[in-house]
């Protein structure tokens, strides 16, 4: 974090908001924060990327998954911290940036953070806050670290093209996800639903696409008996996330007991979520026949060991990247990979039933 | 879908990410090489950390030297530590090189052929390879003949049903036209054309692969690609190289059959083509093939024109003294190899006609760059007339290396209350844009040839197009020496190539 006339190349310390600026002069001294820079660094910005917690106590670690991002997706970040509940109402803003070289050379490249509180009544004025402090033009990423509020502002749900959440941090995952499922059928077509812990599922999806992808493979996806996942206790919705993609992709549907699926011929797989502590989602075993196609992560996260056992062929044993845990990394993912999730919103509508019976984390 | 009746993965679709290749073994021949240690084993090890490897895959090192499968793997890990664009993990490298293993033989030794079919398929049977086989001749084309011959006599290019065969041929494929027919019929002996991929490695670079999204998929940029709108096309590779111990290959060889023959003849196609009609391969190579024939010819006096070759003297480089060419280690003292050339081509047909391409390569330049820069025609030069400003055409330049990305030069007005017209620059750098470094051209190859898509790698007859135009260039170059340019090492190239691109008008650019 970084006012211009500092050493831009740290961005190790400790995160402050900034510069205090008066609301009404953000862009003003914005523009007088640039004109003071010199040459070498360059205003960069190809996203509005806003970031709405309701943890006050989350700046140093919010900033600094904005500099992460910011190194990688150049940005206006706007950060509001937001606490309704404050009994007295007041608006404050900070400025500063972060500067990172860019190439080999000694030019820099910096995105601007703009940084608010809005304590009490003022939090009713976040839409406004939104409005009136974007890059025009570029796309607007708003990150919602919270529980969705019911109703949500239509007004500001229409401005917003990647609305990112997390649904593993959900206190109450049965309504919020209700709540994403409504956004998702809404006439919005431009707005895309980004949910970080199906980004998360990404390695997964794709080791597991990986170990069927040989045509002697393949076909026992069409001869799976059973299902059994491991996830960390109160992450049942991770679980339930991966098998609602496998159930879309092989056209099976929840059953009404909510531990089984029923395929298109009519046979039940029943599958098992294990509560286990660790990762979110740390195993995901596939029986089909006398085949079993294993998936599962190692201690340290960083690794799947794919293991493949089919009669009549040698076992297989195979170590993939399982991408990296960090908030920020799977929020660059999730931004470098950019496009639609459409088949998040298939898996969305058939884990709705099951989810219905949850047991809430405590 | 019905579940029943599944025909491909379902699981795949929707993750943006293509199919894993077969498993397969891949047996590099020259093994203990500069290509196999800097650049292959880096790029499947970077496959293998992206997760884009098939779960079954063996690697087998084919060389002469004596060695042990675990000195392979040492002198393996060291390379890709150096050279792998993605640092190296131990338990990835471990996974990685457990699939790794050495095979001693001359490459003129039956018997280490014979020995080699038995432990391909030992490695069928213990790591699920299923008998797919991708062979790589990472070796000079003098070697080519004596491994097919070995290939074929030991039936190792012939497979089970179900199964396949590749071969992978480096370049150079041949030294002229003939050479270059009798080194596809050689490898045509053993394996059919769908089995040959002839890889030049600036195809499998995401800028040459954007060419045709920015071409196709951008209709502001389509509608100007044409005579109308452009003046002309400068396509530059430069290098502050010399000849960096390959004097041998080099001499014999020379700036136009390394450089312009291949890669630089193949990024003209994808700038020059006609959309094709699909994205499968032979669309896109039947259209390259046709700008290969739309070439003019330069023969006789033409070539002389049209055509500046040069060699480096001594110079510096990054404040070096460096040494004149003929001076080098293993280069005739009276050697008239070029090491520069600067040509101007004419592609005869519709869309380009009257729009040259001036393309020049060359070593001991001062910087290292790869480009393709659309020149636009300039405006009517009326309504700033009056001002007495010069306005600089617009430029769009692609940049395949260092820095990959995209530029456009256009003029502004420069704030203030007079009207003065400045050129600035709207710039596009992949590794900015979309946050992730881009992989390396040999990962893209690679596993192109191991799924079995073709189209990045040159098809026979683009070679011998490409030939035959350069053979004509070279004929008439053995009709004379004394047209061979000097420049001294750290500049430009020769005089006489700015002579060549000022007839137009114009001036090459600065990168």
């Amino acid at each position: 974090m970084n006012q211009l006339g500092d050493d831009c190349n740290s961005l190790s310390e400790s995160f402050d908001p900034g510069v205090p600026v008066q609301i009404g002069k953000i862009e003003k001294e914005l523009v007088r924060l640039w004109e003071s820079s010199g040459d070498t660094k360059t205003r960069a910005s190809l996203i509005n990327f806003i970031v709405y917690t309701e943890d006050t106590s989350s700046l140093s670690a919010d900033t600094e998954v904005i500099s992460t991002v910011a190194r990688k997706h150049a940005c206006r970040a706007i950060l509001i911290m937001s606490n309704p509940q404050a009994p007295v109402s007041e608006a404050q803003a900070w400025i500063s940036a972060h500067c990172h070289l860019a190439g080999k050379g000694d030019q820099q490249i910096c995105s601007e953070q703009i940084t608010f509180r809005l304590d009490g009544d003022s939090a009713h004025a976040l839409p406004n806050i939104v409005f009136s402090h974007l890059d025009s033009d570029l796309p607007l990423c708003l990150w919602w670290k919270a529980d969705f509020p019911e109703p949500l502002d239509e007004k500001l749900c229409g401005w917003v093209d990647r609305l990112i959440f997390d649904s593993s941090t959900w206190k109450n995952p049965t309504q919020q996800f209700a709540i994403v499922h409504h956004l998702s059928s809404s006439d919005t077509p431009d707005r895309v639903l980004c949910d970080l812990d199906w980004t998360r599922l990404h390695s997964w999806r794709f080791a597991l696409a990986g170990m069927f992808d040989h045509a002697s493979a393949f076909p026992c996806l069409s001869r799976v008996e059973s299902l059994h996942l491991k996830c960390a206790p109160g992450k049942r919705s991770t679980g339930l996330l991966l098998l609602g993609w496998l159930a879309y992709r092989l056209n099976w549907k929840p059953s009404i007991s909510s531990d089984s699926f029923v395929t298109p011929d009519g046979s039940i797989i029943p599958f098992m979520i294990e509560a286990v502590p660790g990762a979110n989602l740390s195993l995901v075993s596939i029986h089909c026949g006398e085949a079993l196609f294993e998936l599962e992560l190692s201690e340290s996260g960083e690794f799947f060991e794919s293991r493949i056992h089919a009669p009549g062929t040698r076992d297989t044993r195979q170590v993939l990247p399982a991408g990296r845990g960090k908030i920020a990394d799977t929020l660059l993912a999730e931004l470098s990979r950019s496009g639609r999730h459409p088949l998040y919103t298939k898996t969305l509508e058939l884990i709705l039933p099951l989810l219905g019976k949850l047991v809430l984390p405590s | 879908m019905p579940t029943e009746s599944l025909k491909t993965n379902p699981l795949r679709e929707g993750l943006n990410s293509r199919t894993l290749p077969d498993p397969c073994t891949l047996v590099i021949f020259g093994a203990s090489g500069d290509l196999t240690h800097r650049k292959l084993i880096p790029a499947l090890y970077n496959l293998a950390a992206d997760g884009a490897l098939p779960p079954a895959i063996s690697v087998v090192g084919f060389a002469r030297r004596d060695k042990t499968d675990e000195i392979f793997r040492a002198e393996l890990e060291e390379a890709t530590r150096k050279f792998s664009r993605q640092s190296l993990n131990d338990e990835l490298w471990k996974s990685f090189a457990s699939s790794v293993s050495y095979h001693r033989s001359a490459f003129d030794n039956f018997e280490g052929y014979q020995d080699l079919a038995h432990k391909l398929d030992e490695l069928d049977a213990a790591s699920g390879t299923r008998g797919n086989r991708l062979f790589y001749l990472a070796v000079s084309p003098d070697q080519f003949e004596v491994i097919l011959e070995n290939l074929s006599k030991s039936g190792l290019n012939k497979v089970r049903e179900g199964s396949w065969a590749r071969v992978i041929v480096e370049k150079p494929f041949g030294t002229d036209l003939p050479s270059a027919r009798a080194l596809n019929d050689l490898v045509q002996i053993a394996f059919d054309e769908s089995q040959t991929y002839r890889i030049d490695h600036y195809l499998g670079k995401e800028t040459a692969q954007n060419i045709m999204v920015l071409r196709f998929a951008n209709s502001i940029f389509e509608g100007m690609w044409n005579s109308r709108y452009i003046d002309h096309v400068q396509i530059t590779a430069s290098e502050p190289l010399g000849v960096e111990g390959r004097a041998g290959y080099y001499d014999k060889s020379g700036a136009l059959r390394d450089m312009v023959q291949n890669h630089l003849l193949q990024l003209l196609c994808l700038t020059a083509m006609e959309p094709p009609a699909g994205l499968d391969a032979d669309s896109i190579r039947d259209e390259k093939v046709k700008v290969l024939r739309s070439l003019r010819p330069l023969t006789g006096d033409d070539v002389f024109k049209h055509v500046i070759r040069g060699q480096y003297g001594a110079g510096a480089i990054n404040g070096k003294r460096v040494a004149a060419y003929r001076d080098e280690l293993n280069v005739d003292p009276e050697s008239t190899t070029e090491t520069y050339v600067a040509l101007e081509v004419n592609v005869d047909n519709w869309r380009w006609a009257g729009v040259p391409f001036f393309i020049r390569v060359g070593k001991r330049l001062p910087k290292s760059g790869t480009e393709i820069a659309i020149h636009f025609k300039s405006v009517p030069p009326v309504l700033f007339k009056a001002t007495g400003e010069s306005i600089d055409d617009n430029v769009l330049v692609i940049r395949i290396q260092p820095d990959e990305g995209i530029s456009l030069r256009m003029s502004a007005k420069m704030p203030g209350s007079s009207l003065r017209i400045e050129p600035v620059k709207m710039d596009f750098h992949y590794g900015t844009s979309f946050g992730k470094a881009t992989p390396e051209a040999y990962e893209r190859l690679l596993l192109d040839a191991m799924s079995g898509d073709p189209t990045l790698f040159a098809r026979r007859d683009e070679v011998d197009e490409a030939w035959k135009f350069i053979d004509a260039i070279h004929a008439a170059w053995a009709t004379r020496s004394n047209d061979l340019a000097h420049y001294s090492s750290g500049t430009w190239g020769p005089g006489e190539a700015d002579e060549l691109i000022t007839r137009h008008e114009s001036t090459w650019r600065r990168l």
